[in-house]
């Protein structure tokens, strides 16, 4: 038993050390300082498919994820913009707004299963699109544009961040916010999921009749989750708005929410850091295909399609594939 | 003996239908009450109703005197009214001990958020939930299957899983639903077993069944049903020699009484 | 007012074949086609290069649309959504195949049909123009072909083999195999009929709004929308759906025209309120 566990811490301490270490080391090395920008979207892409992850872990199916993030990034940008706060106590306050945004939703929605949920997640991220439009507090159609980086964050006149504007390379400290943000993010989600409350989550998808028999209240458990979820969204956006010093009601969009659940399916429904696997290939291989041209979009899905034949429970279920060989 | 639990003048309408018919009946602490009926008589109905997964129209359900009836489930299972159901229903990708295990959720004392930090509560919860599940385990026969994955459990076995479920709830009354459906004669007598050695922890039980041998073998008393209504209520000796329970049977296809 | 119930209808009627096209594979399969917007503009853009390029016939046109429709429709179950079907632990990865096969489509049209908005001439020219209500004929004509379409399907799945078939498969699968209904077979039909009434639509419509190949994701939304309201699963949801979107947007474009784009707005927070009270929609089968 401990066998076990002390693999897995040092594979913990070797994960650390690649995101923390041995990358920008490579990067340094080899000059590719653009990467930064590309690990820094996959790390917050991959917190907010965590997100979208911990609500299929309750059995239901959300394409809205996109709502949130774009809620998070406007919430943060009005902030700092009109209001002058710090980006760093915006970042909570993003997630949080989310969250009790998603509690309001929630609560008649999440009564809906399957596909009835799916499609109103769906119709959900439209919607954010347009009060972003319509509201004019969101400034409409121009968006929110000029953010300034983020400042310092100093406690008890201990500077603990500096402010980005100060530094020569703004990109790698981005990348080693979002980086963090990404390991505490899954900190917590593999926590959740091997604590009881995992359990109860399972016990919620797997049969919610009889969780209800056992005394799960299985709306309040839904709505924290759903809670959880929508609070990695929120702050996902607030940190890209800041990195792009801009929002627009197309900053996120229903193909970005679907591309939060094709993170996850990809990655592996069943495996906590699913999400983080499938938004690295996803956003990767939509990279690298860039060289395509217009056929872009033609391989990509064409691949996808592939893979889900061969390997329609995600990439990590190889991994349980070969287990079984043995 | 006190009263465990107690239904007075239930009914249930589904639009036109009246399932359920203005019953009564109590069931005495540490009691086996079975209720019995030809098909459609509404067993099923009023299982739902007092295990408090269906609202009553009219009339009311109590335990031990605090009403429990339009209470939602989870909150009813909480106040000690558990069910098992029907098919079976089990958490098929889980282990059998964790289906056990998970089922003590009920007991809890530390919170969710208590769970999710791993407070000394939590822990403390954790290692007595292990030990209780794995009791349970035994008393049902089901200790040597613990690791086993729940929906690879042959069929008897996924019955004592269901109880093993209720029972991790330390419930006040355990509602059995149909618990001898599609078993043989075999499965049967060790079914009726498992359902004494329960009372004699102490539970009370309130099953509803068809099978009769088994039914009048188990239990202390009946309550039979016919169209919604109550026809009758006594011990096993009683409903056998009652005419109108014999006259519903007789009336209906497919039962035998089990003389 | 005349004008706007008027306008509601014929849209509706267009609206409600969408949507019957998408019920019915939810019905059969429960797959949420994602694709099925972009198969409404591949139908489009078929008729526009039928009859709007080579100056063929429109009927032979909207037949060439559904057609090619259903011949996708059917290669895509068998091959894609049955082996997943298959293999996979969970239910949700239909609607994750179904997603990429939405941006298949979109790239695919994208390339051979490129990004113009395209058009074709009026199928019939002149304008309706009495009782206060002023219709182009084209448009009445579509909308009453639209009309004769839901007519014709909603006869077919009542009195055909295949159609009551297709009905015991959607109702139960199991006892629909028990029965001898070859499941695969009709699961295959079914995919292939729902894709093409959406190509149908589209051919249709292409001859009244024309057709360009960014409006497929919209268009799946409006369909999701209309089997929300109506309820997945159910012909008469569908078609109830697709009307009853069809009369809002007619109301709120006239309506609600001085506010810009709050049409939408106030649609989708009525569903959310109507949802709440009506999870399943007006008719809808529960999902699992």
């Amino acid at each position: 038993m401990t066998f076990n566990r002390n693999i897995k811490i040092a594979a913990g301490v070797a994960f650390l050390a690649i995101v923390f270490i041995a990358v920008p080391a490579a990067i340094s090395a080899s000059g590719r300082f653009d990467l930064y920008y590309t690990l820094t979207s996959v790390a917050l892409l991959s917190i907010a498919s965590a997100g979208v992850w911990l609500t299929f872990y309750i059995g239901r199916i959300n394409i809205g994820q996109g709502a949130y993030a774009l809620t998070g990034g406007y919430v943060s940008a009005i902030l700092v913009m009109n209001h002058g706060w710090s980006f760093w106590l915006t970042l909570p306050v993003a997630g949080l707004f989310c969250a009790a945004a998603s509690v309001l939703i929630g609560l008649p929605i999440l009564r809906l299963r399957g596909v009835y949920f799916a499609m109103v997640t769906l119709v959900l991220t439209e919607v954010a699109r347009l009060l972003a439009l319509a509201l004019p507090i969101t400034n409409g159609a121009k968006g929110i544009v000029s953010i300034p980086l983020p400042g310092a964050l100093s406690v008890f006149g201990v500077t603990l961040i500096p402010d980005f504007a100060t530094l020569q390379n703004s990109r790698l400290a981005f990348y080693l916010l979002a980086a963090t943000l990404m390991v505490v993010c899954f900190a917590v989600m593999y926590r959740l999921v091997n604590s009881r409350i995992g359990k109860l989550c399972q016990s919620l998808q797997q049969n919610e009749e009889l969780a209800s028999s056992i005394g799960v209240n299985i709306a309040y458990l839904r709505v924290i989750a759903y809670a959880v979820s929508s609070f990695f969204g929120g702050v996902s956006g607030a940190i890209f708005a800041a990195i792009s010093q801009s929002i627009y009601p197309s900053s996120f969009t229903v193909t970005d929410s679907v591309n939060f659940m094709l993170n996850c399916f990809l990655g592996g429904l069943g495996y906590v850091f699913g999400p983080m696997l499938g938004t690295l290939v996803l956003y990767f291989g939509w990279d690298l295909l860039f060289q395509t041209g217009q056929f872009q979009l033609l391989i990509y899905s064409g691949l996808m399609i592939v893979l889900m034949l061969v390997l329609p429970n995600g990439l990590l279920s190889l991994a349980e594939m070969t287990r079984k060989k043995d | 003996m006190a009263e465990m639990l107690e239904v007075s003048g239930l009914t249930k309408r589904f639009g036109g239908l009246v399932a359920v018919n203005n019953v009564s009946f109590s069931v005495r602490e540490k009691e086996i009450l079975s209720v019995i009926g030809p098909n459609g008589a509404g067993k099923s109905t009023l299982f739902k109703l007092i295990a408090s997964f269906l609202r009553p129209t009219t009339g009311e359900v109590r335990l031990k005197g605090e009403r429990i009836s339009g209470l939602a489930p989870h909150i009813a299972a909480r106040k000690g009214v558990v069910r098992t159901f029907q098919e079976t229903t089990i958490f098929k990708n889980m282990s059998v001990r964790d289906n056990v295990v998970i089922a003590h959720h009920l007991r809890s004392k530390a919170s969710l958020f208590g769970f999710f930090l791993g407070t000394g509560a939590a822990k403390a919860d954790e290692a007595a939930f292990g030990a209780s599940a794995d009791e349970i385990l035994a008393l049902l026969g089901l200790a040597s299957l613990a690791g086993e994955t729940a929906r690879n459990l042959p069929h008897g076995h996924l019955r004592a899983l269901g109880i093993a479920i209720g029972l991790a709830t330390d419930p006040s009354i355990l509602l059995l639903d149909e618990p001898f459906a599609g078993m043989n004669h075999d499965e049967t007598m060790r079914m009726v077993e498992m359902v004494r050695r329960l009372r004699e922890r102490g539970l009370t039980i309130l099953l509803v069944e068809h099978d009769m041998p088994a039914v009048m073998k188990i239990s202390d008393r009946l309550v039979v049903l016919n169209f919604g209504q109550k026809i009758a209520e006594g011990t096993p000796s009683e409903i056998q020699a009652n005419e109108k329970v014999i006259e519903a049977y007789l009336g209906s296809e497919d039962e035998a009484i089990g003389l | 007012m005349e004008q706007v119930i008027a306008n509601g209808l014929y849209l509706g009627a267009q609206y409600a074949l969408i949507a019957l096209g998408l019920t019915l594979i939810f019905a059969l399969m429960n797959v949420l086609n994602f694709a099925h917007g972009q198969m409404y503009v591949l139908g489009g853009f078929i008729t526009y290069t039928v009859y709007g390029q080579l100056g063929l016939p429109f009927v032979l046109a909207l037949l060439a649309s559904g057609v090619t429709l259903a011949v996708i429709g059917a290669l895509m179950e068998k091959f894609l959504f049955r082996t997943v079907i298959r293999r996979s632990h969970r239910e949700e990865s239909t609607m994750l195949l179904a997603a990429a096969t939405a941006f298949f489509f979109d790239a695919v049209i994208l390339l051979i049909f490129g990004e113009k908005q395209r058009g074709v001439p009026k199928i019939v020219k002149g304008v309706f123009n009495d009782a206060g209500i002023i219709m182009p004929y084209d448009r009445l004509a579509v909308g009453a072909l639209a009309i004769i379409f839901i007519a014709a399907f909603v006869l077919y799945m009542q009195y055909s083999r295949v159609g009551r078939a297709m009905r015991a498969l959607a109702q139960d699968r199991v006892a629909a195999q028990l029965m001898g209904v070859r499941v695969d077979r009709y699961s295959m039909i079914g995919f292939a009929m729902g894709a093409m009434l959406a190509g149908v639509v589209g051919g249709l419509l292409v001859t009244i709004t024309g057709v360009n190949s960014g409006i497929g994701g919209p268009i799946s939304i409006k369909a999701f929308l209309m089997v929300m309201i109506g309820g997945a699963g159910v012909v008469g949801g569908a078609i109830a759906g697709g009307f009853i979107l069809g009369m809002m947007e007619s109301v709120g474009l006239t309506v609600l025209r001085e506010y810009g784009d709050v049409t939408y707005l106030v649609i989708f927070a009525a569903l959310m309120v109507f949802l709440s009270v009506r999870p399943n929609g007006l008719m809808g089968k529960p999902w699992g």
